[in-house]
């Protein structure tokens, strides 16, 4: 498959994703909202590889390492799933920062 | 000897865990037919045998399937669709078994799928964030028969650690209900 048509069949698989989830939500529990938001950002950053106008981006690979690692918490351990939420967005928040002040 | 046997078997119960992450090593058909065998052994009211089963190895129809199962982590080389033929039911068991009993059925018959899998070497998964129409659909389920439970199956590539387990006397009373379970052989 080239990169083109791989990238193409995970966009799809991505947008099917989202639509399945959306309605999965309706009924699942609350917490697979964010399981599914999480997964979706995992998924995305996957597809960036595809889109030859993006670079690879080593902070959104090691999010997206971090996700893969750490999404199946929920089916054990719901504190510590929600911890790792807070971890992401504290680590966001830095990167936010560390971009801001980058720019020229 | 039917001790050890006895004792295989606990430990096949006490080791199961579900499964997310599998090597993309296909399975040999002599194992899918055991998987089957057992699911086929579960009980079931009535002797219905309301289950009937897809196994899912194309990879191909797997993707598809993977893109209306959010639940479906790790890339497992094998689904086992376990449905119910809820029409069956009705007719030999009426609205209870169509409604209840089905789906019981089909959940036992997942269990026994899971834990063959696990005394084969094998690890599992079993999945419900499924789009129930979406699946219907793409694997051609007739009307009168709904896809209660996914199983994804494969050689596991991960180590779970044993979640949380709620101890017994939380969970177990003895004649009625709140009286608490005194385990009389300690």
């Amino acid at each position: 498959m080239s990169n083109s048509a791989e990238g193409e069949e995970r966009l799809f698989e991505l947008a099917s994703f989202l639509a399945v989830s959306a309605r999965g939500c309706v009924d699942e529990p609350h917490l697979y909202g964010p399981l599914r938001l999480i997964d979706a950002l995992s998924r995305l950053v996957e597809l960036s590889k595809h889109i030859p106008c993006v670079g690879s981006d080593p902070f959104l690979e090691e999010v997206r390492d971090r996700i893969e690692n750490n999404k199946a918490l929920i089916m054990h351990d719901k504190e510590k799933f929600i911890s790792f939420l807070d971890s992401l967005v504290l680590e966001f928040s830095r990167e936010i920062k560390r971009r801001a002040k980058s720019r020229p | 000897m039917e001790g050890l046997a006895s004792l295989d078997f606990f430990e096949v119960l006490r080791s199961r865990r579900s499964i997310r992450k599998f090597k993309p090593d296909a399975i040999p058909g002599e194992l899918v037919e055991r998987l089957l065998e057992a699911g086929r052994s579960a009980p079931t009211a009535g002797n219905i045998q309301p289950w009937r089963f897809i196994v899912v190895d194309d990879p191909s129809t797997l993707g598809m399937i993977r893109k209306v199962s959010p639940g479906y982590f790790g890339g497992a080389p094998l689904a086992i669709i376990v449905c119910s033929d809820r029409d069956r039911s009705h007719e030999l068991g009426g609205v209870i078994a169509r409604d209840y009993l089905s789906i019981v059925d089909c959940a036992m018959a997942a269990g026994y799928i899971l834990l063959a899998a696990q005394a084969l070497g094998l690890g599992g998964c079993c999945i419900r964030s499924f789009s129930a129409p979406a699946l219907k659909e793409i694997l051609e389920i007739p009307g009168g028969v709904e896809p209660e439970l996914m199983l994804a199956i494969g050689w596991p590539d991960e180590q779970p650690v044993k979640p949380p387990k709620l101890e017994l006397d939380e969970i177990t009373y003895h004649n009625v209900y709140g009286e608490k379970w005194r385990n009389s052989f300690e």
